[in-house]
């Protein structure tokens, strides 16, 4: 019979109190563990999701509300730039995919995105395709909409439901497009990344709606409408758009565009036969040749565009090491804190057996155990208490990570697996079990100086 | 087997343990009988080891303890002692089976293969081969007695030591654990030292050794 026995018997002995422990130290380690890996599962999922574009081209202003805007769909938008910025950009030597989107409304909270059909063949990169259709098609005309998994499933809108967007993307109670209703014609699988909160739609779609609607020169939680130049242009668009005509007036031609003609054609667009010569888009996601010229095309857009680049991974990190850094580090230190903790009710639980078992320490040295043995058996029982706590504080972050989970994946659109064994996990065990082991020591030293003749009494 | 020579064991103020000579031989069965507070306790654990003397000469089976280190002493009390108390002192999460495994596990005098049978065989001799795996707390007292004299008697030692191991029992209990622990130590050729302040239970070993006047006053 091994002392691992003999320890793991006498913990069972007294079930209850071990239990108790036991839980102390789940919960300790339970904390960290979801901290950890929140942590780290959200950087990484940021950060990769900041790599599916190398560059990101908005309104001069705040770079990581653009990126955060454009790539997560999530906080306020920045202003516009002009559509022949996008066509710049489309036409630069270094660029290997230009996708412009506009965005102003919402369904239910979920921004619509007007975008272009490209996007949706764009590489991730790591064989990740977060466009990948559920159900249905892509969109081929204004006013159909495909739909991330995460709005189909609060919506309960699947393909050929229909559905009004809401003017401006701060919250509830802006206006109703009543008049230009959407049409679901494809759902995309959930990939676990911010598409799986978004409506993705044609970029006319998106002008159709805010130059046909009156309403929407009121403007909508502060955001700047998408398309605002003179009212006679509008009259113009608006009318080319129910014509089905592509001709806009006073628009300022790239005129280094090969394909640009007078009926301003975008011939990278194979869906879009309406002229966007004085439209406006929210942004332009950029994918480069190479992610090495990220930081040279960032200065040269800076520089010769009147509008802004941003690397949406350099903002991320950024906003990570700034802001979620101290956040990781409180919530560390409250699940350390409850390690100890749970450390000292080791100490006391393992103390006050001992105490109570004092005899039963006699009776074995007075069987031939040594002191060493004894020692070796109190130190076990707190590596059982330790090592089981820090299972069950596995489980425990395991399932606060799929709640947590879930509730990310529905509202900001990406999940979060299991506790994930990375090194600071590793760590943060392996300094739980030694924190086990140290509140171990006290009452074994304790068992170590049994006095076997007085503890025997009778003897 | 067992000697004491000149031992001298202060126990308080003013009081201190005082054994001029004492002799048990191999194979003996003797009583060391005393009125409560004689020093009869103190002189068994002198014996077992779980005193040592602040002078004089405790030898047992030719070994003088108390020049023993700790370490040592632990492997020769496992080794050549067998322990019967008066409250029986089985651990109490574990089976009668294992309890007497345990009296072998910490001695290490048996190898690890034999511990089962060996323990079932003496479980056997007790007659509690029904009862392998019942815990202690659903034994009768004299179960429990039985248990212990088993698990003292596994490793075959050289010396029983026995505690008043009859005080917990009644009367009639009491006399099969007697007649018991009697013939089993004289079946293994086993010295048995037993404490008792009652005289009648230690008139019937062969042997009773006086204990009054072991503990006396001195000037501090």
């Amino acid at each position: 019979m091994s002392l691992w026995r003999i320890a793991w018997s006498y913990l069972w002995n007294r079930k209850f109190t071990t239990a108790l422990t036991i839980i102390s130290v789940a919960l300790g380690v339970g904390l960290i563990s979801a901290v950890l890996t929140l942590r780290e599962e959200t950087e990484r999922r940021f950060v990769a999701e900041g790599q599916s574009f190398d560059i990101v081209v908005g309104a001069k202003g705040n770079p990581l509300q653009l990126v955060l805007s454009t790539v997560y769909f999530l906080g306020p938008l920045t202003g516009n730039i002009e559509w022949s910025d996008y066509e710049r950009l489309r036409n630069e030597e270094e660029v290997a995919g230009a996708y412009p989107i506009g965005m102003g409304d919402t369904y239910r909270g979920f921004r619509i995105v007007g975008t272009v059909p490209e996007l949706f063949e764009h590489d991730w990169g790591g064989g990740r395709n977060p466009y990948k259709l559920a159900d249905g098609k892509y969109f081929e005309k204004p006013m159909e909409a495909v739909i991330g998994a995460a709005v189909a499933a609060d919506s309960r809108r699947g393909v050929g439901d229909k559905f009004i967007g809401t003017h401006g993307v701060g919250g509830a109670g802006g206006h109703e497009h009543k008049h230009h209703p959407y049409t679901v014609v494809g759902v995309l699988e959930r990939s676990g990344t911010p598409n799986d909160r978004a409506i993705f739609c044609s970029l006319d779609s998106v002008w159709q709606i805010h130059q046909e609607d009156p309403c929407d020169n009121h403007g909508g939680e502060g955001e700047e409408d998408l398309e605002a130049p003179a009212e006679d242009e509008v009259d113009a668009r608006a009318e080319a758009h129910v014509e089905g005509v592509a001709q806009v007036e006073g628009e300022a031609h790239d005129p280094g565009e090969a394909h640009d003609s007078g009926d301003a054609h975008d011939p990278g667009d194979a869906h879009d036969h309406h002229g966007h010569g004085a439209h406006e888009v929210t942004a332009v996601l950029v994918a480069l040749r190479s992610p090495g010229l990220r930081f040279t095309f960032k200065e040269r857009v800076n520089k010769g565009y009147n509008a802004m680049a941003a690397i949406p991974v350099q903002q991320i990190r950024d906003l990570y090491d700034q802001l979620l850094g101290t956040a990781k580090a409180v919530l560390l230190a409250i699940g350390y804190l409850v390690v100890v903790i749970s450390a000292l009710s080791i100490l006391i639980g393992l103390y006050m057996s001992i105490l109570q078992r004092k005899r039963d320490l006699a009776i074995m040295r007075a069987l031939g155990a040594s002191s060493g043995e004894i020692f070796g058996s109190v130190i076990i029982e707190a590596f059982w208490v330790t090592v089981l706590g820090l299972c069950a504080g596995w489980v425990l972050g395991s399932f606060v990570c799929y709640c947590l989970g879930m509730y990310l994946s529905r509202t900001i659109g990406f999940s979060v697996p299991p506790v994930v064994w990375t090194a600071d996990i590793v760590s943060a065990y392996s300094a739980v079990v030694l924190m086990g082991m140290v509140a171990g020591l006290l009452p074994a030293w304790q068992a170590y100086h049994t006095d076997v003749a007085r503890d025997l009494a009778e003897l | 087997m067992v000697l004491l020579d000149n031992v001298v064991r202060k126990l308080g103020p003013g009081v201190e343990f005082r054994c001029d000579h004492f002799h048990a031989p191999p194979g003996v069965q003797m009583a060391l009988w005393g009125p409560s507070g004689c020093g009869k306790s103190t002189m068994l654990n002198l014996i077992s080891g779980l005193l040592r003397p602040d002078r004089g000469v405790v030898r047992v089976d030719g070994e003088e303890i108390q020049k023993l280190r700790e370490r040592e002493l632990d492997a020769f009390r496992g080794e050549r002692y067998g322990f019967v108390f008066q409250t029986f002192n089985l651990l109490a999460p574990f089976t009668s089976l294992q309890n007497v495994i345990l009296g072998m596990r910490f001695a290490d005098v048996v190898p690890a293969s034999e511990w089962k049978s060996r323990a079932t065989e003496f479980l056997n001799r007790v007659d509690l081969g029904h009862r392998l795996h019942s815990k202690p707390a659903t034994l009768s007292v004299g179960e429990r007695q039985r248990v212990a004299i088993a698990r003292a008697l596994v490793n075959r030692p050289k010396l029983i030591v026995a505690d008043e191991p009859t005080g917990s029992l009644d009367p009639k209990t009491s006399t099969g654990v007697m007649d018991l622990l009697l013939e089993l130590c004289r079946e293994e050729e086993v010295t048995l030292l037993m404490v008792s302040h009652d005289k009648q239970l230690a008139d019937l070993l062969p042997e009773v050794f006086d204990c009054s006047g072991l503990v006396e006053e001195v000037a501090a």
